[in-house]
């Protein structure tokens, strides 16, 4: 007993330290780190290009940095190329830690990554995809209404707004 | 246009041996015809056909994941998020395909797809709501229905046409055979670039209106620009979408002045990560 709750326990730990880690990245051309996100800060240093940097936090168009030999800082995240020379490099953000570990249990393989390639959706799997229908009516069943898309948009403070769209790529909008 | 409708007409009137027999709505299918030879008038209809054998035809490539919660969350914000949009009526349907793939569908009539390899490499909520918002972009300007039209061998105008005979008797096999190969090619195929730039606009756009920072789909693009190119999960999508860093670029330009002053709108980390979480911890 005592022996699965440690288990339990280490198991946590490895899940919220593996969701935890930093993300890194590299510049991808010369940067100016900013004191604050926006274009008018305070320039701290200029970054060179393919600059590492941890990436520590993200707001709007911009990223919190921290480059090796730096203090932390704002770039603009179009600056920056996601991925280093660990698990970041094969995309592993978000919840992917979560998921891999969750089938490592599963499947008892102690390997550092299992969840490639277990079921893909190729070029040619899609040509020769043969219809569900049922599936169809399977995902009918899941629809939502209008009232409980509005009441969980309202419960999470989430206010409309009235935008124009963006009609071609200078930004015009209408 | 209008002479090979009447023709066609003429073919399925004499191939069916008998108009009694038939019993034919003339003018209905006169009418269908019309609607049907110019591609910007097919009815809601017709696009909830083609849109329902689409659906099929990738449900068919990889089932939905099944768990109910997870898939119920992800109609609410997308729904939340085709409300904002001139094409709130749609009967809007959205769903987590359950493969390792990294990819995102629309087909025509309000059906929109995100695989669990995209789904479990997001941060937050708003980064969803940035790939659905792109998604529902193609649904509001029928590019897939566009598209499927251009492009079938057959002509998919007269197949819709047959599809109307057919119904009387009772089936549309045929017409639907037809269908799945038009959308199954196009989605291995691609949309145009062009497409998918202006999907890339509007899906900003639509996830500000819904009250989410804009830039969720610039980050799940920045994503996949630093994943790794040779990974098998990425093939298709990299096949038929223009580079991420170029999408990205471009969305950064056209948001600049506009947009970036709504990023300061919630991201919903928390939510996300506690339904999206369960369900990664689950393994299933």
């Amino acid at each position: 007993m005592t022996l699965r709750r440690l288990s339990s326990a280490a198991v946590l730990l490895s899940i919220s330290v593996a969701s935890l880690a930093a993300e890194m990245g590299q510049t991808l051309v010369n940067t100016d780190l900013k004191s604050e996100p926006f274009a008018d800060a305070k320039t701290l240093a200029s970054l060179p290009g393919n600059s590492a940097v941890d990436v520590l936090k993200r707001q709007g168009g911009w990223m919190q940095v921290k480059p090796a030999g730096n203090s932390e800082g704002w770039v603009k995240m179009t600056a920056v190329k996601l991925g280093g020379a660990t698990a970041n490099a094969k995309g592993d953000s978000g919840m992917t830690a979560l998921w891999n570990t969750a089938m490592q249990g599963r499947s008892g393989n102690t390997g550092v990554t299992v969840a490639t390639g277990v079921r893909g959706l190729s070029p040619e799997d899609m040509k020769n995809a043969q219809p569900a229908p049922e599936q169809v009516k399977k995902l009918d069943s899941f629809a939502a209404t209008k009232s409980q898309a509005e009441s969980a948009a309202k419960s999470s403070k989430l206010s409309r707004r009235n935008i124009d769209y963006i009609v071609d790529a200078s930004g015009a909008r209408k | 246009m209008r002479v090979r409708v009447s023709l066609l007409l003429g073919a399925l009137l004499l191939a069916s041996g008998s108009v009694h027999a038939f019993n034919l709505d003339l003018n209905k299918l006169i009418d269908i015809g019309k609607k049907t030879t110019d591609l910007k008038e097919v009815d809601e209809q017709g696009e909830a056909e083609i849109g329902n054998v689409s659906a099929a035809a990738l449900l068919g490539a990889a089932p939905l994941v099944q768990n109910e919660k997870l898939q119920a969350y992800v109609n609410e914000v997308g729904l939340w998020l085709a409300m904002q949009t001139e094409r709130p009526d749609l009967a809007w349907r959205f769903g987590v395909m359950d493969t390792d793939s990294v990819n995102a569908f629309a087909a025509p009539g309000g059906y929109v797809f995100i695989t669990r390899g995209l789904l479990l490499r997001m941060r937050n909520e708003a980064e969803l709501a940035g790939v659905l918002a792109h998604e529902i972009g193609h649904v509001l300007k029928r590019h897939h229905l566009v598209a499927i039209q251009k492009n079938a061998k057959s002509g998919l105008a007269a197949n819709l046409l047959s599809m109307a005979v057919d119904n009387s008797s009772g089936g549309y096999g045929e017409w639907k055979k037809k269908a799945i190969g038009a959308s199954t090619e196009l989605y291995a195929r691609g949309l145009d670039k062009e497409d998918e730039f202006e999907a890339d606009r509007l899906g900003v756009v639509i996830a500000a209106r819904a009250g989410y920072d804009p830039y969720g789909l610039p980050s799940v693009l920045q994503t996949l620009d630093g994943m790794n190119a040779q990974d098998g999960n990425l093939a298709l999508l990299f096949k038929t979408h223009p580079a991420a860093r170029q999408r990205l670029d471009l969305l950064d330009t056209a948001m600049a002045g506009s947009l970036d002053r709504y990023a300061s709108q919630p991201v919903m980390k928390d939510r996300f990560e506690k339904i999206v979480g369960e369900y990664a911890r689950k393994g299933k």
